[in-house]
């Protein structure tokens, strides 16, 4: 498939990087492997809670030119990121409120059909209403 | 609007990467597409959606678009459900 526009990029932020990395590996799979999906868990010593360091390299990485969807995985994680957004006033970013793995999924799939940064974003938020069974 | 609809019997069931296979190529289309699979019908661009139909093999489902590539639409999903399920996944 070509890619002639940028693709929305997603950054993963948890508090473990296990689960943000296993999170991106199986966002990426379902969403067939065009999205950039950039994991950011653990603090900068590998241990267990979020770097603002970490989170900001991601977004760099993360930016094809489309925005960046950020999804955390608990609300404590909200406030690194938060506290980051502050002081990058111009980047394209937005934070979502969504269920970490089901909103990375959704989100992934939809940029891979070269959806904007507001439909990524809606997606990662509408996965609270997916049901299971 | 033009409409359009097929339906087919899986020959595997539609697990994660096929799911996110058909709603990436749903998202593309304009047209807005469903899939049924028994009483459930669900938003073919919706991932989550599509994963929790619960679809298995040998069970029929059909495709739904409408829109102007509505017909298109159908053929591709058509085309990736009879693919992704038979490799598997």
């Amino acid at each position: 498939m070509s890619q002639l526009a940028p693709q929305v990029g997603i950054v993963l932020v948890s508090h473990s990087a296990r689960l943000a990395e296993g999170t991106a590996d199986l966002a990426s799979q379902v969403g067939g492997g065009t999205v950039t999906i950039v994991a950011a868990g653990g603090t900068d010593d590998g241990d267990l809670g979020t770097s603002a360091a970490k989170i900001g390299h991601a977004l760099r990485r993360a930016e094809a030119g489309a925005g960046v969807v950020v999804v955390p995985d608990l609300g404590s994680a909200v406030l690194t990121v938060r506290a980051l957004l502050g002081d990058m006033p111009d980047a394209n970013v937005v934070l979502v409120d969504a269920p970490f793995v089901e909103g990375a999924v959704a989100a992934t799939v939809t940029a891979a059909a070269g959806a904007d940064l507001t439909s990524v974003a809606k997606a990662a938020e509408e996965a609270w209403h997916a049901r299971k069974l | 609007m033009p409409a359009s609809s097929e339906s087919i019997t899986l020959e595997g069931d539609l697990h994660a990467r096929p799911a996110g296979a058909l709603a990436v190529a749903a998202g593309r289309f304009a047209a807005a597409v469903s899939v049924t699979a028994g009483a459930r019908t669900v938003d073919a661009k919706s991932v989550l959606g599509v994963m929790g139909l619960g679809a298995t093999s040998g069970q029929q489902v059909t495709v739904s678009a409408d829109g102007p590539d509505a017909e298109e639409a159908v053929s591709a999903l058509i085309a990736i459900l009879g693919d992704a399920t038979r490799v598997g996944g």
